[in-house]
């Protein structure tokens, strides 16, 4: 034998020197330990997915937003209500017709490449947006002209009012962009959109792909000491128990749309390190529907829809599927609109007799184990529009109702819904935005059923009055008669159903313990992160 | 002068195939535990009657915390025992199905490419080493892609991706058996090229085919749970990979979702590298028991 | 000399019957790829929250997307000719450059697994071997059926739980700490407690499969003629292990192994996705997502190519261990 025994012992008691030999960082002081060593002080942030491209001129990707919102900013900020902040802007005024808009521009801002900031390039801007800008299009849509009488004012003249109009303004929404560096050649494929140069706080530095992006503090920055922050982080990380990890031993700082699994964040914020807050999602609540496609021959029947929303419990969708981070909702308007939302008891309620009842005088009765089959398609975008789904196939078998899941990824769903329109119902979740106008309108207004359109009007509903009375809140100045036109809107669509609205999804922002000054920004993380503190101030920088 | 009568010298035997699998502890487990796995998949609805993926009760239930559900609840409140229970079903017939799939392409290809030899050999290999040069795994997501990821999709994808393997394995023993002494025998005969390929090559060559097969079950269930790691599983059936899928989220503080599919996983799988084991050492004439 | 014209001879061959291979990759690749669903401006238009019918029907011209198969095959052709991988939609970069700029990292992955899978699976072989029928092989024996019977990731769940969550000793994500210039020891640290975890999930399964082997080829070749020659001749009994034995008994884990490459690439793509590993398989992940078809056919050729090559290595440095290997 070339070994012996005692040889093997021996070489095997050697094996716990060599592992603790290795060094390791005590948990959640990575960055910490980061910016002892190099005296910056920076900013870890999470992005997932990473983002296509880095300027949300003519995209509304939220990782992109994210990403953008950085280095590219808009004329104005807002708070959690939604209140117009001055961001390049420093002073607005709307006519009392509606029609124009005056901004005064903050003065002495420079875009990162040294040029001055003036209103010609508010004015190239907002066109640019008009035109490449998903939602931009109809935001702008009666956008004449914007007049540049001197350096540091603009005016929008509009063809006809656009009462939502003041809350488009956010950096990552309509961002300012530079006019010198984008008038000539093609905006689509102008290279700053993935190296931008903005008038933000924080200058883009380097993209490592599938890794991070890098961005460093602008020290010419019109805030006054601001940004705290020398270098802020954009991190990828596509796996949630990776991520879970990385809040955990701190090489994440902070992390919106629950970047964790809802169920460990009583645990992990236990200790104190870590916190978590749903503010900062105000500028766009995502809602939970499911939305039918009429043109199937059950699913244009009213009974049927009715049928199948009486056998749906919202508390469960609200507790099991989303830990209790949701709010039933019955109208697809959410709740941080006040004034337009619609508040008369769910005509539908859960009822499985009921919901029997109506399937079985609708001459659909119960053949072998269920009356009849439907597919669902969940949207493939992180797991918890699957999870409903899941819990709607359970609701939907106590009626009779089999109901079968479809897999599939992004691209191919949505080919399927809104290209060929190959589908039942699907659980879809479509942010309203800053505006009932510009995020619900386009769900239920029949000019907006596009086919090839991704994120149109899926359902095919037509309903004339509905028209008019989305058109007239569009322009609809009046608060009070606005408010009415949306109630009269909702009262009428949640009686016809053709979509159910769920729950309103309340997002969860993860974040060390010493990050702060972000949870007051309407848009929490999507917006500039200017204020973001770090903990202590005591250490100089340049 | 005596006649001494010599004693025929008495000729023992070697012990059987049969005889040498059922001495084999190896393959005792193995084949033990694939049993009771299946009657576990066949018997489902006996010990869980009811919808496996219905949310029956309280979500993120430990095992033990209720008697009701002895292996706990998942984070939609789904039972996981039944879970498991019905999972076999998907996995294995993924499994056994992908594997059969690979096996008779394999076949097909390698014993027409080791037989008949020549250009079409070479052609056949030259396709063979196509399919064996892309990433398997790479080419088993495109495939899933392509369709929707629904057990026979995913079966499909698997088969294909493993069919190589086969290929190259029945090429070579097929390039050897085709000298054989019985198979000119056969030709001589005037048996033709199909006769002699199913009815004088192949059975010789069913030893390897079998170690083989064994081994491309295994490694298609863990294939199957890879693809439900990164989302691609059937949400219609549960399935062991796709438990582990969904229970991820919850790793840190509800670990036994995805250690306890794990578990069954290897389980079966172990069970069927054993067999493989045993078959291989069973079926090597070497270390078969000579029986006087 | 003979040798040498003899190796030459091999290694011209096997590179020349490559060529078809990698062909025949492209073609099924391209087929493959157009019957998935949707095409990379569907997928822009969906990311990007919608765009007008305009702009899609510009994009698919801008891409190309708008001809037919033939043509576009045709077309991705002449540029491959040019060497030009072409232009990822998605990305809004040369293939060439994002594929090259992650294949460091995918191949640190691959070769790390691989070295590690063959030093342990190796080294437990010849223990096994050496101890056969004792309680250290069968206890090595079942420790290592286990280990190749559990999936990898979940194997790598585990230890992110143990290493990362639990007692923080590892990092779980990237290739290294951001935010901090480190140089020389600091930096090589850094870059290896962040490669630990993935490169031991990636190689679980083959150091259990290279034990398994070396331990039947160790045993097989122990009863060769040869051995019982060299220990009748009174050889020192290490030197028979290693240089008899364990010399002829790698002969097919060599092969396996330029054989495992390719699998490899594939096992990558789900350890990548687990510890964000920003590698080739990841990257081809969201290459099939993102309907990138050059980018996904300049991944897939360039990893066919890198089977190829290894593949052709295996071959000679079989043909220069093995004097019997001819040229057919």
């Amino acid at each position: 034998m070339s070994f012996s025994r005692r040889q093997l012992l021996i070489g095997l008691s050697a094996l716990p020197l060599l592992g603790a030999s290795v060094p390791f960082l005590p948990n959640a002081l990575a960055a910490a330990a980061a910016e002892a060593a190099t005296g910056r002080r920076i900013f870890n942030l999470l992005v997932n997915p990473e983002p296509p491209s880095l300027s949300s001129f003519n995209t509304t990707a939220g990782t992109t937003v994210t990403a953008s919102s950085k280095v590219l900013e808009g004329l104005l900020r807002y708070d959690e209500s939604l209140t117009p902040q001055p961001g390049l802007a420093v002073a607005w005024s709307v006519a009392a017709d509606g029609l124009s808009y005056r901004f005064d521009l903050r003065q002495g801002v420079k875009w990162h490449d040294g040029q001055p900031f003036t209103s010609a390039d508010v004015a190239f801007s907002l066109d640019l947006i008009k035109r490449y800008h998903p939602r931009g299009g109809s935001t702008f849509a009666n956008l004449l002209a914007v007049d540049t009488p001197d350096q540091y004012t603009a005016v929008v003249r509009l063809a006809k009012p656009a009462p939502y109009l003041l809350r488009a303004f956010a950096g990552g929404e309509t961002p300012i962009l530079p006019k010198h560096l984008y008038e000539t050649g093609d905006p689509l494929s102008n290279p700053h959109n993935n190296a931008p140069i903005g008038t933000g706080p924080y200058r883009f530095k380097r993209w490592q792909r599938g890794s991070y992006i890098e961005f460093e503090r602008n020290p010419d920055y019109w805030g006054v000491d601001l940004p705290v922050v020398d270098t802020l982080f954009l991190k990828v990380a596509p796996d949630s128990a990776a991520r879970l990890a990385a809040f955990e031993n701190g090489s994440l700082d902070a992390g919106g749309q629950s970047p964790v699994p809802l169920s460990d964040l009583a645990r992990i914020t236990q200790s104190g390190k870590l916190k978590f807050t749903t503010r900062g999602y105000a500028y766009s609540v995502t809602p939970t529907m499911l939305e039918f496609n009429l043109d199937h021959p059950l699913l244009s029947r009213h009974e049927v829809r009715k049928a199948i929303a009486h056998a749906i419990d919202r508390e469960v969708i609200k507790k099991v599927v989303y830990y209790g981070y949701a709010d039933v909702s019955v109208s697809p308007i959410p709740k941080n609109f006040p004034q337009y939302l619609y508040t008369a008891p769910n005509p539908y309620p859960f009822d499985i007799a009921k919901a029997n009842t109506l399937l079985d005088e609708a001459g659909l009765p119960k053949k072998g184990n269920a009356r009849f089959s439907l597919i669902l398609d969940p949207l493939p975008y992180g797991d918890s529009y699957a999870r409903t789904a899941a819990y709607i196939r359970s609701a939907l078998a106590r009626i009779g109702i089999d109901v079968q899941l479809r897999s599939q990824d992004f691209p191919t769903y949505t080919k399927r819904i809104y290209t060929d329109r190959d589908f039942d119902f699907a659980v879809v979740g479509m942010g309203t935005m800053f505006d009932p106008t510009v995020g619900v309108q386009r769900l239920f207004w029949s000019k907006n059923f596009r086919k090839g359109l991704p994120f149109s009007n899926s359902t095919h509903y037509n309903n004339p009055e509905v028209d008019r009375l989305l058109e007239q809140a569009a322009v609809e100045t009046d608060e009070q008669r606005r408010g009415d036109l949306f109630k009269a809107f909702q009262k009428i669509v949640i009686e016809e159903l053709p979509s159910i609205t769920l729950v309103m999804q309340q997002q969860v922002t993860v974040f060390s313990a010493r990050v702060t000054g972000f949870e007051t920004d309407g848009n929490g993380l999507d917006g500039s992160l200017s204020d973001v503190r770090l903990g202590d101030e005591a250490i100089a920088h340049g | 002068m005596s006649i001494i009568a010599i004693q025929p010298t008495k000729r023992g035997h070697s012990e059987s195939v049969w005889a040498a699998l059922r001495r084999n502890p190896a393959v005792l487990t193995g084949a033990g535990i694939l049993i009771l796995t299946l009657a576990m998949a066949l018997s489902a609805e006996h010990f869980f009657p009811g919808d496996p993926m219905d949310m029956v009760a309280a979500p993120l239930l430990w095992p033990g915390a209720d008697p009701a559900y002895p292996l706990g609840t998942d984070s939609l409140g789904r039972d996981v025992a039944s879970g498991i229970a019905y999972g076999a079903r998907a996995s294995l017939l993924i499994a056994l199905s992908a594997t059969l799939l690979s096996v008779t392409l394999g076949v097909a290809v390698g014993a027409l490419a080791g037989y008949h030899g020549g250009r079409l050999g070479d052609v056949l290999m030259r396709i063979t080493e196509v399919f064996q040069t892309v990433p398997s795994f790479l080419l088993v997501i495109v495939i899933v892609a392509i369709g929707n990821p629904t057990v026979n999709i995913i079966a499909l994808a698997i088969g294909i991706s493993s069919w190589p393997t086969v290929a190259r394995l029945i090429r070579a023993e097929f390039r050897t058996l085709r000298e054989a002494d019985f198979v000119t025998a056969a030709r001589s005969q005037g048996f033709n090229n199909r006769t002699i390929i199913l009815h004088e090559i192949l059975p010789n060559a069913l030893a390897p085919l079998v170690v083989t097969a064994s081994i491309l079950v295994a490694s298609a269930i863990l294939i199957e749970a890879g693809l439900a790691f990164l989302g691609m599983s059937d949400p219609n059936k549960p399935s062991w990979g796709g438990m582990i899928g969904s229970g991820r989220e919850q790793i840190a503080s509800a670990w036994f979702l995805t250690a306890l599919p794990g578990l069954a996983i290897i389980f079966v799988v172990l069970a069927l590298n054993m067999l493989g084991d045993g078959l291989n050492d069973a079926l090597n004439p070497r270390l078969r028991r000579y029986l006087p | 000399m003979v040798d040498r014209l003899r190796i030459l001879r091999l290694a011209r061959r096997t590179l020349w019957q490559a060529v078809p291979t990698v062909f025949g990759i492209l073609l099924l690749n391209f087929l493959l790829l157009r019957l998935i669903p949707g095409d990379a401006v569907d997928v822009l238009a969906s990311e990007s929250g919608g765009a007008t019918e305009a702009t899609l029907a510009l994009w698919r011209s801008h891409f190309g997307l708008d001809l037919n198969l033939g043509q576009q095959l045709l077309a991705y052709l002449t540029h491959l000719a040019h060497l030009d991988l072409g232009v990822s939609p998605r990305f809004n970069m040369p293939v060439s450059q994002l594929v090259f700029d992650r294949l460091p990292n995918t191949l640190l992955l691959m070769v790390g697994a691989l070295g590690l899978a063959l030093t342990i699976g190796i080294a437990a072989g010849v223990l096994m071997a050496t101890w056969v029928g004792r309680w250290p092989d069968r206890l090595l024996s079942l420790a290592v059926l286990v280990l190749y019977s559990a999936p990898g990731f979940w194997i790598g769940l585990m230890a992110v739980v143990v290493f990362s969550v639990t007692l923080g000793w590892l990092p779980s994500d990237g290739i290294e700490t951001l935010g901090l210039d480190l140089h020389g020891m600091a930096w090589l640290t850094d870059r290896l407690k962040h490669t630990v975890l993935p490169v031991l999930t990636l190689s679980t399964f083959y150091i259990a499969l290279y034990a398994r082997l070396t331990r039947a080829s160790m045993l097989e070749v122990q009863r060769q003629d040869f051995v019982r020659t060299a220990r009748a001749k009174g050889l020192p009994p290490t030197r028979i292990a290693v240089r008899h034995v364990l010399r002829n008994a790698l002969l097919p884990v060599t092969t396996l192994a330029g054989l495992h490459f390719a699998a490899l690439f594939g096992g990558a793509a789900v350890t990548e996705t687990l510890f964000g590993w920003p590698g080739l398989g990841r990257l081809t992940l969201d290459a099939v997502l993102s309907r990138d078809y050059n980018l996904l056919l300049g991944i897939l050729l360039l990893s066919s190519m890198l089977v190829v090559l290894v593949n052709v290595s295996m071959d000679l440095l079989q043909a220069w261990l093995d004097p019997r290997i001819q040229v057919e």
